[in-house]
């Protein structure tokens, strides 16, 4: 199942390139450990450690969906790809043995890809910084723990959300009003939420309680522990082998696109159609709502838990809108194999830009909302038509990109180290300029005006480079290559 | 007339030579069976030639267009049915059609769907989506979408695999009338027998390397047969039923 999985995401870009991805991590935290005590003059010890936990936290979170993940595999068993969780089909093995076996696979292969790597980068510097070896061993027990505990809640709810939505909403509201709850009355105490964090907080360089650092610890596994095995309790594959009848609704998706008639209009119909029928809509909603809703409660975190006294405006949440959205794009290029274009006359570039037209329809209706919703909340409504331009000028530059670097294939910006170090700089350059300039709106209102419309301007120009570019860069590349 | 010329193609795949300059020519109005063992070349010639891969080296033309060129032009002109049926998962079979239709702009879409959909027998099943459907239904959906534009020059990868005993005739009787009214079919098979009584002409590859290429009747010795012709062309040696180990690699 490890090679496997390796091959798989190798598979995206490479062996040795898919490799250069740890690299990559190292190298970032390597980097970090040198300047740590430049960036300990802003921000404490505490909080990077804090941070580090929310990080490893939804690392966790964000691979531990196997209960949905398996059966999408299931399901595309008779493309090129077939997995091992389909081998219970054909061997006298379990579902519920296959899926503890893929748990316990991700957590070893999720480990060696970031955990390991990240706190190499830190042994690495810590001769040269002068920092502990023993702090840096427990740092990547107190993160293992965490990454679990996010992983096997993920496990678990992807499990409840395959069997009873309703429980699956319930428990993610609960989840949700822990952290709410914490940031609004400091109780629970974010130790309690994240034992992993508790741990860190008993061993060294921030104490030497032992006792307490032990008990945190035990309650960090056996909740996982107890997460994992109701999981794997109540793990169901259901095989989607369906009488349902559909309605041959195409023609009527067809008529009610309002282009010419032509390519781009068929293309356009299938994939909202696409959309539709592979109930991937909600799925994406939620991908994308969450982050919304995390970045909205760190920033008021911040603002108001930590009283950090940060500038957040709509502009800033129309910029951030923005960066969050392009995830959506990923969801689309997931929703089924492409390989059945190779036969028509339709070319790669073709398909990226109907799946980015796409992203824009699903999209930018709910940023606007948010960015609306965030102006009134405010009572910034004066921002709001800077905001709103922001925010659609950062959407498509951002899909524009991805689809640019990506092409049909978006998962390899993550593993791709060129890919993704492409990407981090052309993201995060007017990034972090249109964060400042939204910063400086109250105090130097007409520069930091003429600043935003200069880097809108070259993120303007910049995608419709890009956006022509997808036409050489991907015209010769097969749909299932 | 020929409407399909590759000349010395070949097709690296890293260290691997999947073909090794593969050069043939097909005429109008052939029935042009392309043989080989597992993984000797035979969908990767059939990807080249349909403009969904680039050849390493070499040309390819097809009903006059030069296919790595221009595959957008090939694909428009021919119909096409692969190795793996893979319809899209979220369409029916109706829906399938109709985006092929259009994304091929066929005149009179609604008659020409209605007629293969009843061809195939696909009416009874309407409304299943694409996942949903068996294997032979998804077969029988790949050949309704090949032919629906009515293409001069079809190119089948195991056409009949996945297919009951009645559809396997009926696809038979087609492709015979088919080749009478004018078409071309090149097509790669492992059922010798049907392919012996469709079939012209051939090729058999083994190892990235043509083999035996010509009319079979010329390639055929005394009493042989279309499998005894393949199992002699790889290198494997026949006695009675059985086919011993390979002899020689070809």
């Amino acid at each position: 199942m490890l090679k496997e999985e390796f091959r798989t995401h190798s598979s995206y870009s490479g062996k040795y390139r898919f490799l250069t991805f740890p690299f990559f991590v190292f190298v970032m935290t390597f980097g970090s450990g040198l300047t740590l005590n430049t960036m300990l003059e802003t921000v404490s010890l505490e909080r990077f450690a804090t941070f580090s936990h929310l990080a490893a936290f939804l690392y966790g979170l964000s691979v531990g969906a196997f209960g949905i993940m398996g059966r999408e595999y299931l399901e595309r068993r008779y493309g090129r790809s077939n997995y091992l969780v389909a081998m219970p089909y054909l061997l006298p093995i379990s579902f519920k043995t296959t899926f503890l076996g893929i748990y316990l696979r991700d957590v070893l292969f999720y480990i060696l890809l970031m955990l390991v790597p990240a706190t190499l980068g830190l042994v690495a510097s810590a001769p040269i910084m002068g920092f502990s070896f023993a702090s840096i061993g427990l740092l990547f027990i107190a993160l293992i723990l965490t990454f679990m505990l996010g992983m096997s809640l993920s496990f678990l709810a992807s499990v409840i959300y395959i069997r009873h939505t309703r429980a699956f909403v319930a428990m993610t509201a609960a989840i949700a009003a822990l952290f709410v709850a914490h940031g609004a009355f400091g109780a629970p105490a974010l130790e309690v939420i994240v034992p992993g964090l508790g741990f860190q907080m008993n061993v060294r360089p921030f104490g030497s309680d032992w006792s307490e650092a032990s008990l945190y610890a035990l309650a960090s596994v056996v909740a996982s522990v107890i997460m994992t095995a109701l999981a794997y309790a109540l793990v169901e594959v259901r095989i989607s082998i369906q009488s349902k009848a559909h309605a041959d609704l195409l023609p009527s998706y067809y008529g009610r696109i309002r282009l010419e008639e032509g390519l781009g209009r068929t293309l356009l119909a299938k994939e909202l159609l696409d959309l539709k029928r592979s109930g991937v809509v909600a799925k994406m909603f939620f991908a994308f709502i969450l982050p919304l809703l995390f970045l909205s409660f760190t920033t008021w975190y911040v603002n108001y838990g930590l009283a950090i006294p940060v500038g957040f405006n709509a502009v800033f949440y129309a910029a951030m809108v923005g960066f969050v959205a392009v995830m959506m794009y990923n969801w689309l290029n997931n929703i089924d194999l492409a390989e059945y274009y190779s036969l028509l006359p339709v070319t790669v570039p073709q398909l990226i830009r109907i799946r980015i037209a796409v992203f824009l329809i699903l999209t930018l209706g709910i940023s606007a909302f948010f960015v609306v919703a965030i102006s009134i909340l405010n009572g910034e409504t004066e921002l709001l038509w800077l905001a709103l331009v922001v925010m659609v000028v950062t959407s498509v530059y951002m899909v524009v990109l991805t689809a640019y670097l990506t092409g049909l294939k978006t998962n390899t910006f993550l593993f791709d180290t060129s890919v993704l170090m492409k990407f981090t700089v052309m993201s995060f350059l007017p990034d972090l300029c249109l964060t400042i300039l939204s910063f400086s709106l109250l105090a130097e209102w007409t520069l930091a005006v003429i600043g935003i419309a200069l880097v809108l301007g070259s993120m303007a120009v910049t995608t419709r480079i890009l956006y022509k570019g997808i036409e050489s860069k991907w015209a010769r590349m097969p749909f299932d290559a | 007339m020929a409407v399909i010329e590759g000349r010395d193609i070949v097709r690296e795949y890293g260290s691997m030579k999947a073909l090794d300059r593969v050069s043939l020519t097909v005429e109008e109005g052939d029935f042009y069976g392309f043989f080989g063992p597992n993984g000797a070349g035979k969908t990767t010639l059939i990807r080249i030639l349909t403009g969904q891969l680039e050849p390493t080296s070499g040309t390819a033309k097809v009903l006059g267009v030069d296919v790595v060129k221009e595959p957008l032009r090939a694909k428009e002109l021919i119909g096409i049915v692969p190795e793996v049926e893979s319809p899209p998962t979220y369409l029916t079979a109706y829906e399938y059609l109709y985006f092929v239709g259009k994304v091929r702009k066929v005149d009179k879409l609604e008659e020409r769907i209605g007629h293969w959909l009843d061809f195939f027998d696909l009416e009874e099943k309407k409304g299943t989506i694409c996942k949903d459907m068996s294997k032979g239904m998804r077969q029988k959906l790949m050949l309704a979408s090949a032919f629906l534009h009515e293409p001069k020059l079809l190119f089948l990868d195991e056409p009949f695999i996945n297919l009951d005993p009645i559809y396997q005739r009926t696809l038979r009787d087609y492709l015979e009338e088919y080749v009478t009214k004018g078409g071309t079919v090149f097509m790669a098979s492992h059922i010798l027998e049907i392919s012996e009584r469709l079939c012209n002409k051939l090729s058999i590859v083994n190892l990235g390397k043509v083999v035996a290429q010509g009319r079979i009747e010329d390639l055929l010795k005394d009493g042989e047969n279309l499998e005894r012709l393949f199992l002699r062309s790889v290198g494997i040696k026949a006695s009675g039923g059985d086919a011993s180990r390979r002899t020689s690699s070809s």
